[in-house]
């Protein structure tokens, strides 16, 4: 029977942090071992595929959001050569409240013996319970962001070329179907983490997208054709 | 620039942004799991870099600085929520799993390595993402989780023999 390194040796092996001797112990089993060999070839891909992972660029409304946050506790909003609009003080209103949601999505996805636990069947049927009432807090929440954010951005579409407000349609009606996808597995399981994580990510992907809207609006009362441009190609990237 | 922004220059503040978004979105989207909550941690960390510049003092460059205190923030967030866990999460592993609805990722190995990555179990996740992405030594990594050294290892080739078989489910 053959005897093969433990996998962490391996491991080891694969980052060159064995001391000679073992190593060249190792080297002569991979060489002869297909199993082993396979298991040192995908290591060393992922390790490879690993490193060569680029920086994300974070979507626009990242840093808006920051400039908002920042230019709010200044004072007046520059842009407007006053006060800021009534739309854009709801919709940092409106952020406040996504990130609360995101908070929930937070504490229910990690509620303890939510899903395929071992608890007592009394303390399952609580959690799941309480999980569900986190869950329709949590939906309140983004349903009350983005019933604001669409009366923002349908108030102010004529301020959009028709094509982009043809694309930003597009994109939201791809957003609804995996919201009533998502409705629709949590119908099946109640219970299921991913489906709950998985209807919260798209209800947040949705106010992402209409953040993404307010902010080109912004960009394009600002006169900012280069911030409009950069938040335009952004929507297409995700089209 | 650094004085700009102590002064209030919310501008100059932009092209620090500018410079180290995509480095400290990209750690946080990936020691969190998920992009979403990168976003979340992302302004956080630019928020809090922001009100601390004032006490920044010059010591290191304002990149290694943000830096320091996006990793800070991201255990921080990491541990945060691991306490409200009784439990590793490795549910998405179950045969006939739940696949999550994403429509922002489309193509290309990478993004099937980020959402492996993506997919890995809190605990091993952020070792990994240190060690390997980040390019931590397992010292560092085990200092900065509040692990053994042996642990950090172990939990790096967990995570490596999880994207080996999420990658070749893929394949």
């Amino acid at each position: 029977m053959v005897m093969h390194p433990d996998e962490l040796v391996i491991n080891d092996y694969v980052d060159g942090a064995l001391p000679p001797g073992e190593r060249d112990i190792v080297e002569r089993h991979v060489a002869g071992c297909g199993e082993c060999r396979q298991l040192v070839d995908d290591l060393r891909d992922i390790r490879r595929q690993t490193a060569a992972l680029r920086p994300m660029e974070p979507p626009s409304r990242v840093w808006t959001g920051i400039e908002r946050s920042l230019r709010q506790k200044k004072g007046p909003y520059p842009f407007f050569g006053g006060a800021a609009p009534y739309w854009l003080a709801v919709a940092a209103m409106l952020v406040i409240a996504t990130a609360a949601g995101t908070r929930f999505i937070t504490s229910s996805r990690q509620a303890p013996g939510v899903a395929g636990t071992s608890a007592a069947p009394a303390d399952s049927a609580d959690m799941a319970k309480s999980v569900e009432d986190d869950l329709l807090q949590a939906e309140q929440h983004y349903q009350r962001a983005i019933n604001g954010l669409e009366q923002i951005a349908n108030a102010d579409k004529g301020a959009l070329d028709p094509h982009t407000a043809a694309t930003l349609q597009k994109n939201l009606s791809v957003i609804d179907s995996a919201i009533s996808e998502s409705r629709a597995a949590l119908k099946a399981q109640p219970t299921s983490e991913p489906a709950q994580a998985s209807l919260l990510d798209s209800f947040r992907t949705k106010i992402g997208l209409l953040e993404d809207t307010v902010a080109l609006i912004n960009e394009m009362r600002k006169g900012n054709d280069a911030g409009a441009a950069q938040i335009v190609s952004g929507l297409k990237q995700k089209s | 620039m650094v004085a700009r922004v102590q002064a209030g220059d919310v501008d100059a503040f932009e092209t620090i942004y500018k410079q180290h978004a995509a480095r400290i979105y990209s750690l946080a989207s990936r020691m969190a799991g998920s992009t979403g909550e990168g976003e979340d941690l992302a302004q956080e960390i630019f928020l809090q870099a922001y009100r601390k510049m004032g006490s920044f003092k010059g010591d290191a460059s304002v990149g290694t600085w943000l830096y320091r205190l996006a990793v800070n923030h991201c255990l921080d967030f990491v541990r945060s929520r691991r306490a409200k866990m009784d439990r590793m999460t490795e549910t998405l592993d179950g045969e006939g799993a739940f696949e999550p609805v994403s429509r922002r990722e489309t193509t290309a190995a990478k993004i099937d390595l980020e959402r492996a990555i993506a997919q890995l179990p809190e605990g091993c996740r952020e070792a990994f993402v240190l060690h390997d992405v980040e390019g931590f030594d397992h010292k560092e990594v085990a200092s900065l989780l509040g692990i053994a050294e042996g642990t950090s290892k172990s939990q790096v080739f967990k995570a490596r023999m999880k994207l080996r078989a999420l990658l070749a489910r893929r394949a």
